[in-house]
């Protein structure tokens, strides 16, 4: 734990709903515990303007404990700011030094409109899930839970795809803007697993479908979206897609 | 003052559990068949409104769907993925005896019975024990990637003091990989017509027609909409009230007042002072501090919790001998050591912490030492288990946990108190149902760990479908119409009238304020112990805090627009009223039990002191009007199958 | 056809167009570059292997015609996903960094490939559309690098495809869906190796030439 406290510089940008442009704006967060986390600065900042009779910074934010995937924004120019496989509200101030400049813009893409401010609409992300990112079992009909037996390596392959926040970091790290790692973390979750094979194909063709209509972008295996995911998912994952799609397109 | 007014006429007919009669083991399954059924061609005539998305609401929302219901679900968050579920850790329980170590759906049934100091209703529990199996089948049926021995079949490990292992779990991430389970169902759903998702939406009223709920009133929080939505029947799967503390473990939006609502309109609100305090959370660091961080209870399975024997002693944890430190678990409780249910640990924590040796800079902490454990096992070993766990606390307290002992306190975590419903989970407002966290049904005075998961998903998945059915079938529906409907209107109104006068206060302080001073009363009179004296100080304190809040807070922007100053403050002004009623039912339990520890009832040893033959009971409160004392109703628990007993774990 | 042409229409079914006509750049360049080889054997053992070359015929022709099917699908797929790519951001950020995935070859790519075709077209003018009823193709090459500035141009356009490389090998095999833990690091090596290859190989020609011939 640290008492050192710090004063930054934040260019935040700021656009009210319904408008189509907005712009940085330039405030000052002062006394800075290093102990804080990002959003915990952003409060500070946001009571000072509320104070100030200004109306404070929109952001998303919820369990602030790195599991919900609600925050995010572009801190400096890298997507839940510089720390490695961390999201922006477990990002802790002690990693910035006293006097630094710190530009904070939402996620930009085309398929995540801004709402105001720092939120965005992510829900397609969700329509994604809602072509095919499940196993189609109702409820009452399943079978015992040990019946099929599934290697533990596979269970945790399977485990580290699911491990997904959907908080759309990666689309907002691409280059292109696509969503190609979270697409590819459902279809390896679920191909990976016997209950989810026999949906395979189906699911890859319709979740790839989807994810084009929204206007994400291609993949081009940059790799900064594993670089940027707070839960570390490999693009592994994306080749996994790739070959589920050729099977389904091909096979 | 009188606390509470007791009004026992009304314990008959409102208060009426609907326990099924017969022996305890059949009582679900004679039930369900004498429910009676929807026609499948009916189902679809039928909407229901679920407001809540997390574990009960989306398995609700998914399962209701899938029999061919019409389902509107509203969520707060973007996504119903973000539902704070998402952030359980540990596991959830079921009786599935895997490890062949005498676990049985009895077993778990008392466990969880006992846990909760007794004051939770038997047929609910048992009912729950029976269901939790079907829980496990299903969620690996949907693909819920648990952890596997290498023989590929599931593996259990034993928590929260379980003597059984009976705890299936994802890593430490068991919640999120459950609520993406309910989430693809429920997505399934949405995308098969039968769900309407409605994200970003806030109820603010519970709108009743004839008696029964038929609708809700929202605020659509990205335009500042006020919309309405009416349904045959309402189901609120809200979560808990914990953020009535400001600092818990609760995500940044759950609130009291889609719960609070309801109470105002006539549900009754059971066992409000039962609140869990998680024993192994991150330490408080200062005064911005937004939300507190609990640490999976596993790590008591292997760290020693110890503070040092002199109070005061401010020397580094490496510079503390063996001999001048206090395992006060360990030599207090011989027999489960550092395995003491929550409350007992977290009192113990206080009661340290209170003589002057807590550690840390605010003296507000305890150790949590691994050196033993990475001495015996090595350090792999104990990062294989607790990796996670040792990384997350490094990244918010910049500490390595590897070398120096973690420090924790308890922190508000659950609430075990909720909505009052019966059997049928079924409030006292026909038509409403509370499932989940919202409700106070299955755990007593005090939740076991990885129960909270089994609850959540056993009222969504496998009670709702069938109970709501019953109601359904049996009750004659006027038509009632959103658009012109009275009673519709008047929550219109009614939620306007509360917007403009919250944005019209104009004073000088804002809601974080309001909220870091409701929190630190609560915490410091109606916490981890409580005295009449106390309570009665903050019952006024509270009071006079409400009406500083009406008088003096600032809530910037305006009402039809994304405004998250609104929207806290709507939640802050409803914690303030629930505060008060939260006090009034710690008042009123004279006795301690569970998590509701009052110094003027323990026993010779420091324990909860139960009062079986005056306070085993639900406390139901009923709304009588602003500034008035709540009305007190009671069901009393009677305990047919297991014997009442004093807790003890030394 | 209509699942085929959905299927290429695809995100990744247009990768994998990118990806199978990079396959068949880089057999080409390989096959070119071993050619090429012959050139450092002096002009005798280069004119020879021209001439068998020329010998094959109709099998030239068919893979002339192979290469410039290639060379359009990836050049109209190329620019389709580079504009489909531009128009998913809209707005940009006023500050990006990279997070350490992006690469010198990634992040080029349109680029280098653009100035690859402007490249091949020269080069193809200069070399392959030539009289040779006066002069033989070692003539023409000695003419053309006996200009300094062109040797540049090319030293230059060889180290461009040499990066535009680097990454497009490895990628077309994750595009192809075979990335595994055990064999994407030999991919990867087996990339960058085949860039400098190519590099060297195809780098060194007009110094050859000029200096040493």
């Amino acid at each position: 734990m640290t008492t050192k406290t710090i004063n930054l510089t934040l260019k935040v940008w700021r656009q009210n709903r319904g408008e189509k442009k907005g712009k940085l704006k330039t405030y000052f967060a002062k006394n800075i515990s290093g102990d804080m986390s990002f959003l915990e600065m952003i409060d500070v900042v946001n009571e000072d303007l509320t104070k100030n009779r200004e109306e404070p910074i929109a952001f998303d934010h919820d369990c602030r404990e790195g599991i919900c995937g609600m925050c995010g924004a572009v801190i400096n120019g890298r997507a839940h700011g510089h720390e490695k496989e961390t999201t922006l509200c477990q990002l802790h101030m002690r990693h910035f030094s006293d006097g630094d400049t710190i530009v904070i813009e939402p996620w930009r893409s085309r398929a995540f409109p801004i709402i105001k401010d720092l939120i965005v609409d992510r829900s397609a992300l969700d329509r994604i899930i809602q072509s095919g990112g499940y196993i189609s079992v109702n409820t009452g009909g399943a079978p015992d839970a040990n019946a099929i037996p599934i290697a533990r390596e596979v269970a945790e392959t399977a485990f580290n795809a699911a491990a997904c926040i959907g908080c759309g970091a990666c689309v907002a790290a691409c280059p292109n803007a696509s969503a190609m790692l979270f697409v590819s973390a459902k279809i390896s979750h679920l191909a990976l697993l016997p209950q989810g094979r026999i949906e395979a194909a189906k699911r890859a063709k319709a979740m790839v479908r989807q994810m084009d209509q929204l206007g994400f972008g291609n993949c081009s295996n940059e790799t900064e979206c594993e670089a940027e995911c707070p839960k570390g998912i490999s693009i592994i994952n994306i080749a996994r897609l790739n070959r589920e799609f050729l099977k389904a397109e091909l096979c | 003052m009188t606390p509470y007014v007791e009004n026992d006429q009304k314990i008959d007919t409102k208060l009426d559990a609907k326990v099924p009669p017969g022996p305890l083991a059949g009582k679900w399954d004679q039930y369900r068949f004498d429910l009676k059924l929807v026609n499948p061609a009916n189902k679809k005539k039928f909407d229901i409104i679920v407001v809540g998305t997390g574990l009960a609401g989306a398995s609700a929302a998914a399962t209701l769907a899938e029999l061919g219901y019409h389902v509107k679900n509203f969520c707060i968050q973007d996504s119903p993925r973000r539902a704070h579920s998402i952030a359980a850790q540990g596991g959830i329980n079921a009786a599935k005896n895997y490890s062949n170590d005498g676990d049985s759906i009895w077993r778990l049934f008392y466990d969880t019975i006992k846990g909760g100091d007794f004051r939770a209703r038997e047929a609910n529990v048992y009912r729950l024990a029976q269901i939790s199996n079907h829980i496990i089948d299903h969620c690996v049926a949907q693909g819920i990637p648990f952890a596997r021995d290498y023989g590929g079949f599931l593996d259990n490990r034993s928590f929260g003091g379980a003597q059984v292992s009976r705890t299936f779990y994802a890593k430490g991430q068991t919640g999120q990989q459950l609520l993406l389970g309910a989430y693809s169902a429920l997505m399934r759903q949405v995308a098969s017509g039968m769900v309407k998702m409605f994200p970003r939406r806030e109820m603010m009223e519970l709108v009743v027609v004839d008696g029964r709920a038929r609708g809700i009133v929202t605020r659509n929080l990205i335009t500042g909409e006020i919309e309405t939505y009416d349904g045959h029947a309402v189901v609120l799967a809200t979560g808990g009230y914990g953020n009535v503390f400001n600092l818990s473990t609760n995500a940044m939006s759950s609130n009291v007042t889609a719960s609070f609502r309801a109470y105002k309109k006539g549900a009754y609100f059971a066992n409000p002072c039962f609140t869990q305090i998680h024993p192994t959370c991150i330490p408080v660091h200062g005064t911005f501090q937004s939300k507190l961080t609990l640490m999976s209870e596993s790590l008591r399975n292997d760290g020693r919790v110890w503070v040092p024997k002199k109070p005061g002693d401010k020397r580094r944890a490496a510079d503390i001998p063996e001999s001048e430190r206090d395992y006060y678990l360990e030599n207090k409780y011989p027999s489960f050591g550092n395995l003491v249910p929550r409350d007992v640990a977290s009192r113990n924590a206080k009661e340290q912490c209170d003589k002057g040796k807590g550690v840390g800079e605010t003296g507000l902490a305890v150790y949590l030492d691994f050196e033993d454990a990475i001495n015996r096992y090595g350090e792999d070993v104990v990062a294989g288990k607790y990796g996670n766990l040792f990384e997350m606390y490094e990244k918010i307290t910049g500490e390595n946990p590897y070398k120096t002992p973690m420090m924790i306190y308890p922190a508000v975590h659950y609430a075990m108190g909720g909505l009052w419903v019966d059997y049928n989970l079924m409030s006292t407002i026909d038509g409403l149902f509370v499932l989940g966290e919202a409700n106070f049904s299955d755990h007593g005075a005090n939740r076991l760990g990885a129960s909270a998961l089994m609850q959540g998903l056993a009222d969504g998945y496998f009670i709702i479908p069938y109970t709501i059915g019953g109601y359904l079938a049996e009750t004659t529906f006027s038509e009632v119409h959103a658009q012109n409907s009275d009673e519709f209107k008047k929550g219109v109104e009614a939620v306007n009238n509360r917007i403009n006068r919250l944005l019209s206060v104009n004073g000088n302080r804002t809601v974080a304020d309001f909220h870091r001073k409701l929190g630190l009363i609560l915490w410091d009179h109606c916490g981890m112990s409580r005295n009449e004296e106390d309570l009665l100080k903050a019952k006024s304190m509270v009071n006079a805090l409400k009406h500083e809040f009406w008088k003096d807070v600032y809530i910037p922007g305006i009402g039809k627009d994304l405004n998250q100053s609104l929207e806290n403050a709507g939640r802050v002004a409803d914690f303030l009223e629930f505060a008060e009623l939260m006090i009034t039912d710690a008042l009123a339990r004279k006795e301690s039990c569970g998590c509701h520890f009052n110094t003027a009832f323990q026993t010779e040893e420091n324990e909860a002191r139960r009062d079986d033959e005056n306070f085993c009971h639900v406390a139901a409160w009923e709304y009588a009007g602003e500034e008035k004392d709540p009305v007190f109703h009671k069901e009393p628990l009677e305990f047919e199958n297991v014997k009442l007993s004093q807790r003890s774990y030394k | 056809m209509n699942w085929f042409t959905a299927f290429l229409g695809s995100s990744i079914g247009k990768k994998l167009l990118m990806a199978l006509t990079g396959l068949g750049f880089c057999f080409f360049l390989f096959i070119h570059l071993i050619g090429n080889l012959t050139l450092y054997g002096g002009k005798n053992f280069f004119l020879s292997y021209v001439e068998h070359l020329h010998a094959l015929g109709p099998v030239i022709i068919i893979a002339e015609c192979g290469l410039l099917l290639f060379a359009v699908i990836h050049v109209t797929t190329g620019a389709l996903l580079f504009i489909e790519n531009w128009r998913a951001r809209p707005v940009g950020y006023v500050m990006k960094k990279n997070a350490g995935g992006r690469t010198l070859g990634s992040a080029t790519m349109p680029y280098t490939g653009f100035l690859i075709l402007t490249f091949i077209t020269i080069h193809l003018l200069n070399v392959h559309f030539v009289d040779l009823s006066q002069q033989t193709i070692f003539q023409v090459l000695q003419n053309i690098f006996a200009f300094f500035p062109y040797v540049v141009f090319y030293t230059l356009a060889v180290i461009i495809v040499a990066i535009h490389v680097s990454h497009g090998f490895w990628s077309l095999f994750q595009t192809l869906g075979a990335n595994h833990p055990k064999y994407m690091p030999f991919i990867h090596g087996l990339g960058i190796c085949f860039s400098l290859i190519i590099a060297l190989g195809f780098g060194f020609i007009p110094a050859y030439i000029r200096f040493i011939v």
